[in-house]
């Protein structure tokens, strides 16, 4: 369905919300715009020209929890989360498609992770386009793009005065009852902005062949260059939105074992008991970060594995920039792989 | 993966039974462990394949993965072989019979077991990556599987004789008429009977026929590194080498992202590789 929400309505609307669910939605925290539960005196961000620094993936994976408790006498059990119905507003088109991509690897049979599950079912995720550039982002480049539909039960397009609200799904179409309807004219007008916003983002760097030069590289001096000026602070990585990596560690005095958001670009990370690392370096470490996105998604699942949040390039303190480095790639040797 | 009706996370609640150093030297500790419910012990033995891994669970130190030693028709319980190495390790060499432990398992893919029927197969091992070995050795020695497979040959070199881990086992291996076994250490031993030297030059001095064969090397990485390129001269094509990987681990279910070898997880697509599937895999190891 496609319906008009005035912008003054809507203040109203997310308050209404509250009666059923808990609703997070960006909101400033210090310097910076965060996923916040809201509260009768919330401001809304909804006009930042980027995302938030953290990414919402921290709605589903929290950057802590635990995952057991220790019981008396030696036992164990699972931790528990009260886990209320909830609504996700104003997430950006990259990091609702992130949610998806990382669907893929909590969610597999028998393998499913029970609390990225939960948290999945009792959230609706209401979009909120980009109707212009944002810095640093180049979701176009990578396959997606500042309305992309994934993983949204509906997604609002700003037009001035008033949203342009299409709803995908049930849960959608449920948050937005009874709003006037768009006329024709008003959705072609939304879709006029959305395709300009698509055209207006920059393409960043050429993906054709980038995997097979990337994967065929492996042990080329390529990655020494890229990443020289790396600290290894882990910002990178701890602000992707498509970046799951955990670590598990257990709190005695809370008799808990705990998860807590890892980097691939941490030293310890693959440190085994014996002292042997098989990425001694921030060189292997960089060609994990950039493989794992531009290779190995890819042959997982088929999707590149970075959405062109640009949250990377905004916040590494020594301004290494993953659009210059893929750039650079294009100048490595490669063979056209044949799938078979 | 068996789930109990718990979390991915949560391990079960399991008793060790028996508690015994395995080498003269003291850092390597054999822990049988029986299941506290009769469900995981039947969930257990109904998913478990040789060459499979555990995660033990010491609460307030973390897990460890160890990869089972004992065959299913050894009895209730589960053997694992751990080395000193670290805190969780340490922790396990403090256990003794009686005492409770956590355990989430099995894990991983294990040997491929239906492919090698009919095969010959020649199992090749070092130091303390011989568990997994030792339980795929059993298993297929017994009765009810030992038809399914050709020769059995083994080899399994350690630094010193006081290393050598299953000694009881292996003595009475050398007596069997349907198998054959190679013992090494790397350093000459007064009465040692057996050979001396390294795996690699062992492997090449026995010189197994890769006709109608699969090898499978677990050792350290150096071992393995140098084992490889001998069953490469000797004839054994990629698809017919298999190896055991380690990385560091954490979930051991594919999702905390540690140990992936490009788009695979250790844990959960391996720990087993053919040399074939790795050689299209990167070099992150
Ligand atoms: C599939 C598999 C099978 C294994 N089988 C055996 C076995 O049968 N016997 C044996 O002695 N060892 C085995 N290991 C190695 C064993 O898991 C590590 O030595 C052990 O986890 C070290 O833990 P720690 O706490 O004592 O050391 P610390 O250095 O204190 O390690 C801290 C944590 O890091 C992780 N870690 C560190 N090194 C490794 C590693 N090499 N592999 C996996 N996780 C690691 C563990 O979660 C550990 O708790 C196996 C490893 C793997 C991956
Ligand atoms: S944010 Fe920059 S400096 Fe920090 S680890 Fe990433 S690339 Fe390196
Ligand atoms: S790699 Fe960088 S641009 Fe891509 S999704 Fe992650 S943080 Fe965003
Ligand atoms: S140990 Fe977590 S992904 Fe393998």
């Amino acid at each position: 369905m496609n319906l008009i929400l005035e912008k003054q309505a809507l203040q109203d609307l997310l308050q209404s919300w509250r009666q059923n669910y808990d609703v997070y939605l960006p909101q400033k925290l210090e310097r910076f715009s965060h996923f916040m539960p809201l509260t009768e005196t919330s401001v809304l961000v909804t006009d930042e020209p980027h995302n938030t620094r953290i990414p919402p993936k921290s709605l589903f994976l929290p950057m802590t929890e635990a995952l057991v408790k220790f019981t008396r006498y030696g036992g164990y059990e699972d931790a528990r989360h009260e886990i209320q119905p909830r609504i996700v507003f104003g997430i950006r088109p990259c990091d609702a498609q992130a949610v998806q991509l990382l669907d893929t690897s909590f969610i597999q049979d028998e393998y499913t992770d029970p609390l990225w599950l939960e948290r999945r079912e009792k959230t609706i995720t209401i979009g909120l386009g980009c109707h212009e550039p944002c810095l640093n982002g180049f979701c176009t480049t990578v396959g997606y793009g500042p309305f992309n539909k994934a993983d949204l039960d509906a997604i609002l397009t700003d037009m001035g005065d008033v949203y342009l609200v299409e709803t995908f799904s049930q849960a959608g179409d449920a948050c937005f009852q009874g709003l006037p309807v768009a006329a024709e004219e008003t959705y072609q007008e939304a879709l006029a902005v959305q395709h300009s916003a698509h055209d207006q983002m920059p393409v960043a760097f050429e993906t054709e062949n980038l995997k097979e030069k990337l994967e065929q590289n492996f042990k080329n001096n390529y990655w020494d260059e890229v990443s020289q000026s790396c600290l290894g602070c882990g910002v990178c990585t701890f602000l992707c939105p498509t970046c799951f990596c955990f670590d598990i560690v257990d709190e005695t005095q809370r008799r808990e074992r705990v998860r807590n958001w890892d980097s691939c670009m941490f030293r310890t990370y693959s440190l085994e008991a014996s002292g042997h690392n098989p990425r001694p370096s921030r060189v292997e470490r960089t060609r994990q970060r950039i493989s794992h996105k531009f290779v190995y998604w890819l042959d997982q699942v088929n999707q590149i594995g970075c959405t062109g949040c640009g949250r990377c390039v905004r916040y590494c303190p020594v301004g290494l920039d993953i659009r210059s480095m893929l750039r650079q790639a294009h100048s490595l040797p490669f063979e056209v792989s044949h799938a078979i | 993966m068996q789930s109990n009706g718990r979390s991915l996370y949560t391990p079960i609640p399991m008793h060790v039974l028996r508690a015994y150093y395995e080498s003269t030297d003291r850092s390597l500790k054999t822990l049988e462990l029986s299941f506290d419910h009769a469900e995981n012990s039947h969930a257990f033995f109904e998913a478990f394949n040789p060459g499979q891994f555990c995660l033990l669970s010491v609460a307030g130190k973390g897990e460890s993965a160890l990869g089972v030693a004992s065959a299913a028709w050894e009895g209730d319980f589960v053997r694992f072989t751990a080395q000193n190495v670290g805190s969780v390790t340490s922790a396990l060499h403090k256990l003794k019979a009686g005492d409770a432990i956590g355990m989430r398992g099995p894990m991983g893919n294990g040997f491929p077991l239906e492919d090698w029927k009919g095969k010959n197969l020649v199992i090749i091992g070092g130091g303390c990556a011989f568990s997994t070995l030792y339980a795929l050795t059993k298993h297929v020695h017994h009765e009810d599987h030992r038809d399914d497979y050709g020769k059995l040959i083994l080899v399994y070199g350690t630094r010193t004789s006081g290393l050598c881990m299953y000694k009881h086992d292996i003595a009475a291996w050398h007596e069997n008429e349907d198998m054959e076994i190679h013992q090494a250490i790397d350093v000459p031993e007064e009465n040692w009977q057996h050979h001396v030297g390294y795996v690699p030059d062992v492997v090449r001095q026995v010189a197994p026929s890769p006709d109608n064969a699969v090898a499978v090397v677990c050792g350290p990485p150096i071992m393995t590194k140098f084992t490889l390129p001998a069953l490469d001269e000797l004839g054994f094509a990629p698809e017919a080498i298999f190896t055991s990987l380690e990385k560091r681990m954490k979930c051991g279910v594919g999702k905390c992202g540690r140990c992936n070898l490009g788009p695979q997880y250790i844990c959960k697509d391996g720990p087993v590789f053919s040399l074939a599937e790795l050689n299209a895999l990167p070099a992150d190891l």
